[in-house]
């Protein structure tokens, strides 16, 4: 037996003509937890995405390098290729049925079959033996230390016992040899990250080893015997338990120091701005039933909840792309919501969520994209050529957008690239650029730093700030980060269940946010 | 131009000069085959044109052109019926067609915007719907020049009406310049020009931008306050506009108006065309139209007498459907790979 379950030499692998991994070298010891820590885009999720053969890889062209498994080299071309060699994966979203029990996802295509019924009809035609299923599921989940009844439904599940269950099903395959994990806890409370992290713990004592992937560099420190650290594709550095540090890895993971945005402590009138009042929206997924919320004229305001919580509904609610029912106040005035464009007129403003499909349009230059809304909403940089006939201004186009390129320091050939392009945090800028250009009073803004690496996360929020400072403009985060939230907002609006559980200050207590997280504020209070 | 034209141009390209060196060694006349090629070109370059509005804004190809045929057709007999003549009854026809241009475009649109995401084939069974509603209108409508009647009986009109004392190839013989032999219709390319800056005048201005933007994301229009389907309304009718004003040049050119079954066999075609031109998906561009429109036109009347002359007179006509049709699918293959990348 070596000493290295696993050895990864030289792997390369290229979308198009990007190369997003640089002969990446990188070898795991047996029985350890592996850390695997890079920003957005640095190649973490594509190396993940190579070990378990996911298809986008082979649909991309595949990887070039070797892969040794017990000093084995092997090719791993699909899914089906990856598991038969012992790898299993734990997904940030969960890969659940939500029709079918705990014990039929947890055994799903390893059911237990009758065995005189197989004799006569084969394995697959066979009837599964549904108390030997639920017997072996309990017994994973019982090694777990998490008791559940195997016969729920996985849809009324809540969602750190949907992610039991789903490393139950990873545990629960007989040749499980290496266990991939990306961003396990993002879902997960405080108390359940802890409880996932002892269970990781005892497995890898077991001799299972573990690449553990993750943007909380506590939880690295705590859990990890080893960590690399990915950048741009490159392995930057190698720490060991004894040598791990938050800022080193920090440092590593971003190449500089940053400089965090804060929002400091300000006093914000009473009056209100924007009034919901028993509002509710039908968006698949993020339901909001009834919310009762006033939002005061110029503060930040953060919006969160758990994923499906409802966080997002708001603003689309408001700006009339999901039905709604129950009214909105705006300004004192009841607020037409089935015609956009003139929600947007009073001065409304919306960037989504899903930037590319929503946010962007991906095939004009940035220069186009930052003036859209400005130009064709608000009949900003335009000049009168006679009567009613008006021509983009394009000189004060180029004016305004050259200042916000500098101003948010995008990083761009010229203001003429197509947004396709850009990373994702610059598509990011691009978009507030947009939004400042319309001047809403008030501007929803849905996850803004998804997806965008910590450097241009910082620059982000910071825009936000100056946005809500310079120009008072009332800005509405709705994001599932709530660190960050904690440092811009003015106050913090948590959602549970589609419903106001609780608006706590920013310097609020991690406990009495997990507790407005789980709608459990009651308990809380008493 | 050269990061425009891709491979298949290059190829289809090819394949006509091709046909021009063959049509050379066959000792035909090169110069006449030339302006043949121009007027054929504008012939039927307006209908291409008026692929660009709807693509633009994301309402797919337009495989209903029958609906913006058949307002032409209107157009053309009532000018027929009111006896215009010579250049003026050219643009009456045009401007008569007009109006039932604008309205039957705006239930064509009403239809899309219903079926948004599978406009294509909608489009090619609204077309096919309709002829036969027009067929029985046709029959019955109302108009009492002999000349566009049935002969016998004096009921329903004729299924090929000349245009010959009516405005039959005015535009044609507008302003004919020759040149070395080969002659060039002026006024004909003059008007196809003329249509053709309109369009590209039209996605200049805001409004056209905005149509652009709403082909090429919808949501994120929605989201700056646009009203989607008015758009893609406007853009369906100017279509439909055009395919109107197309006919009455197609016809003109042609020497008859074509009633009934016929206005089914200018869609396919038109479609194909501007995917030649090196139009995939949701981007059309003039320059698109015009090159395709004349590759396309031009390998089609290179060899029709190349075959005739090398002794296999269907080929003609099997290699032109090879073409129209299968450059269609080779676009929606294109189409579909874009997506997934």
């Amino acid at each position: 037996m070596k000493k290295n379950i696993l050895e990864i030499k030289n792997l390369t692998k290229y979308f198009g003509q990007n190369k997003v991994l640089h002969e990446v070298n990188l070898s795991i010891e047996r029985g350890k937890i592996h850390g695997l820590v890079g920003a957005n885009g640095s190649g973490k999720s594509t190396i993940m995405n190579i070990l378990f053969g996911n298809s986008v890889i082979s649909e991309t062209g595949g990887y070039e390098g070797e892969i040794l498994l017990d000093g084995e080299p092997i090719r791993i071309r699909s899914t089906r290729d990856a598991m038969k060699y012992g790898f299993g994966m734990i997904h940030q979203e969960f890969i659940l049925i939500p029709d079918m029990t705990v014990a039929e996802n947890i055994k799903l295509t390893r059911e237990n079959t009758k065995k005189g019924a197989s004799r006569i009809l084969g394995h697959e035609l066979s009837y599964i033996d549904k108390a030997q299923d639920q017997e072996d599921a309990s017994s994973v989940l019982n090694e777990l230390g998490f008791s559940i009844d195997c016969s729920y439904l996985v849809k009324n599940l809540s969602t750190n016992a949907k992610q039991f269950v789903e490393i139950a099903r990873e545990l629960d395959k007989k040749n499980l040899k290496f266990l991939l994990l990306d961003e396990p806890t993002a879902v997960l409370n405080d108390e359940d990250s802890r409880r996932l992290m002892d269970v990781l713990k005892k497995l890898a004592s077991k001799g299972t080893s573990i690449l553990f992937c993750s943007h909380r560099l506590h939880e690295i420190c705590e859990l990890c015997d080893t960590v690399t650290v990915i950048r741009d594709g490159n392995i930057i550095s190698e720490y060991q338990k004894e040598n791990m540090s938050i800022p080193a890895l920090a440092t590593d993971m971003i190449g500089y120091d940053i400089h965090e945005a804060v929002q400091k402590p300000r006093m914000i009138k009473e009056e209100s701005i924007l009034s919901f009042r028993d509002f509710s929206v039908q968006m698949p997924g993020e339901q909001l039933h009834g919310i009762h919320l006033d939002v005061k004229k110029g503060e930040i305001l953060g919006l969160t909840s758990l994923s499906g919580h409802g966080k997002l509904a708001p603003g689309y609610g408001v700006l009339g792309i999901y039905p709604s029912s129950g009214s909105i106040l705006f300004e004192g005035e009841n607020l037409d919501l089935s015609d956009t464009g003139k929600t947007i007129e009073k001065g409304i403003f919306l960037l989504p969520d899903d930037r590319k499909n929503m946010g962007l349009l991906l095939d004009h230059s940035i220069r186009e994209n930052i003036v859209f809304s400005g130009f064709y909403g608000k009949h900003r940089f335009s000049k009168k050529l006679f009567g009613p006939f008006s021509v983009r201004d394009k000189k004060s186009m180029s004016r305004y957008v050259e200042e916000q390129i500098r101003e948010l320091g995008i990083k761009c050939e010229n203001m003429n690239q197509k947004t396709r392009e850009l990373s994702g945090g610059n598509q990011q800028k691009v978009c507030i650029a947009r939004a400042a250009a319309v001047r809403p009073k008030v501007l929803f803004i849905s996850e803004p730093t998804r997806g965008v690496d910590i450097g241009a996360k910082e620059k982000i929020l910071d825009a936000l700030i100056r946005m809500s400072r310079e120009q008072g403009t009332t800005i509405i985060v709705a994001s599932s980060e709530l660190e960050e939230l904690k440092r811009i907002s003015d106050r913090i609006a948590v959602l549970c269940e589609g419903k106001v559980s609780r608006i706590l200050p920013p310097d609020a207590s991690e406990e009495e946010f997990a507790y407005a997280y789980t709608g459990e504020e009651e308990r809380y209070d008493q | 131009m050269t990061n425009r034209s891709k491979l298949p141009q290059i190829i289809i390209a090819s394949f006509m000069l091709l046909l021009f060196v063959m049509a050379g060694f066959l000792k035909m006349d090169i110069p006449e085959l030339i302006g043949d090629s121009f007027t054929k070109f504008v012939m039927n370059g307006v209908l291409v044109l008026a692929m660009i509005p709807m693509i633009n804004a994301g309402a797919g190809m337009n495989f209903g052109l029958p609906v913006g045929i058949v307002a032409g057709l209107l157009g053309m007999c009532m000018a027929i019926q009111f006896r215009m003549t010579g250049i003026f009854g050219f643009l009456g026809a045009v401007l008569l067609s007009v109006p039932p241009a604008v309205i039957l475009g705006f239930f064509y649109a009403k239809i899309l915007n219903m079926v948004k995401g599978k406009e294509d084939i909608a489009a090619i069974f609204i077309g096919y719907s309709f002829i036969p509603i027009m067929n029985f209108v046709w029959t019955v409508i109302p108009f009492t020049n002999r000349e566009m009647l049935y002969p016998v009986g004096g009921e329903g009109l004729r299924p090929k009406i000349s245009l010959e004392h009516y405005f039959g190839q005015v535009l044609d013989k507008l302003c004919t310049v020759k040149i070395g032999g080969i002659s060039i219709p002026l006024g004909l390319i003059g008007f196809y020009a003329l249509i053709a800056l309109l369009i590209y005048g039209f996605f200049k201005t805001k409004y056209g931008t905005v149509m652009l933007a709403v082909g090429e994301n919808e949501r994120f229009c929605q989201l700056s306050g646009i009203k989607i389907n008015r758009v893609r309304t406007t853009a369906i009718i100017l279509s439909t506009v055009i395919g109107a004003v197309g006919i009455c040049v197609y016809a003109q050119s042609y020497g008859f108006v074509e009633l009934y079954n016929a206005p089914l066999s200018h869609s396919f075609p038109a479609v194909s065309a501007i995917l030649i031109g090196g139009c995939i998906g949701r981007r059309a561009g003039i320059f698109h139209a015009v090159l395709g429109t004349y590759l396309y036109q031009t390998i089609y009347l290179l060899s029709a007498p190349i075959a005739n002359a090398i002794l296999i007179p269907q080929m003609s006509e099997i290699v032109r459907m090879i073409i129209t049709n299968g450059i269609i699918l080779y676009a929606f293959l294109k189409q579909e790979r874009r997506k997934r990348s």
